[in-house]
């Protein structure tokens, strides 16, 4: 084992743990992670381009994937572990603090009013990001198969319908409409 | 105890079936609220992940697991939510330039996404709906919220925040 290798995996160790202390999601790591990534040259901008595609078409939380091809690009398959615990110590570690201190107070009063007060902002987060995720599926225009698709999900759910199932469902009928279009 | 075995199956599932932290969570809502954690611990798990610095993915698979079975309900849930990314990412870096090829993936993303969506607005729905209060002031927390995230000048989790700080003074 040189030292040279293991100056990499720190230096990699140490930047995704900052990505991942600065970022509060996923998609905002991304900005984060391309200035350190490219910047340092770890990879080119046409790596990483390819990286942010692969994340997000591939199933599991993208920021993760996300941090595993960079950590590929720079140190090989070390690298993907190195960048994997980098991306999981910081929210482990403090979701964990949390979790512990809020279980405690389950029972309080002002749980119940920040919760209550917290949960229609909540609904607002995901609907906002339902509406970006759904623009984001097809270029600027929203083409008809999108719609088409989100209609038939939206019925399959009022008819409660098992959700993983209307899921894969959308996904076959994504293939059955859109086809062989390649991959940009 | 019992209980680490379906909380392993069921993050495993959401995260082959989700291809990012935010588009987990109407799958997650579906699986695990009612059976597993109350709805009230579900909104917070929700809330402080994209309060939290780091992953929120991760962190509402830990909230969760944590509720259902502490420390190691938490540990099981992170497992379960790494593990299809990492050996998925492994197999890719591998075969990356056949995959390059491989259409149908995408369009299968392509179909994937508008369900999603759809099942997040389902989700969103019955959060506000449940949310303790669904009187006007939700509403006015709700809209407001939106429109403070959707003008993207103020950052989610400060929104958030001040959501919860506003129903303890005037909701609890």
């Amino acid at each position: 084992m040189n030292r040279t290798k293991l100056m990499v995996w720190w230096s990699l160790l140490w930047m995704f743990l900052k990505v991942n202390l600065l970022s509060p999601s996923g998609p905002a790591s991304i900005g984060l992670l391309y200035k350190e990534a490219v910047t340092r040259q770890l990879m080119t901008e046409a790596q990483f381009v390819e990286a942010v595609g692969f994340s997000n078409v591939l199933p599991g939380s993208e920021a993760l994937k996300l941090a595993m091809f960079v950590g590929f690009a720079a140190g090989g398959m070390p690298g993907v572990f190195t960048a994997l615990l980098g991306a999981i110590l910081p929210p482990t570690v403090m979701m964990l603090i949390v979790s512990a201190i809020l279980q405690r107070f389950q029972q309080s009063n002002w749980i119940d009013g920040f919760v209550a007060g917290m949960s229609p902002a909540v609904a607002a987060l995901i609907v906002v990001v339902a509406w970006e995720l759904f623009r984001a599926t097809s270029s600027k225009t929203i083409d008809r198969r999108a719609v088409l698709i989100a209609a038939l999900s939206a019925g399959a759910f009022w008819l409660e319908l098992p959700s993983p199932l209307v899921l894969l469902g959308a996904g076959l009928l994504g293939v059955l409409l859109y086809g062989q279009r390649s991959y940009g | 105890m019992e209980n680490l075995l379906p909380l392993f199956l069921i993050f495993l599932k959401v995260n082959l079936l989700s291809t990012s932290g935010p588009a987990s969570v109407g799958l997650l809502y579906h699986e695990m609220v009612g059976s597993y954690v109350t709805e009230s611990q579900f909104v917070q798990a929700v809330g402080f992940s994209s309060v939290l610095p780091g992953s929120d993915a991760l962190q509402l698979a830990m909230y969760i697991g944590y509720a259902v079975g502490g420390i190691p309900g938490g540990l099981v849930a992170l497992l379960a939510s790494i593990l299809p990314p990492t050996v998925i990412i492994l197999g890719v870096t591998v075969i990356l330039h056949r995959l390059r090829r491989e259409a149908w993936i995408s369009s299968f993303i392509e179909g994937l996404t508008p369900a999603i969506a759809m099942l997040m607005l389902f989700t969103a729905w019955k959060i506000f709906q449940k949310g303790g209060t669904d009187g006007w002031e939700a509403w006015a927390i709700g809209l407001v919220s939106m429109a403070g995230m959707l003008s993207k000048k103020v950052p989610e989790r400060i929104v958030i925040i001040i959501a919860g700080v506003i129903g303890v003074l005037f909701l609890s």
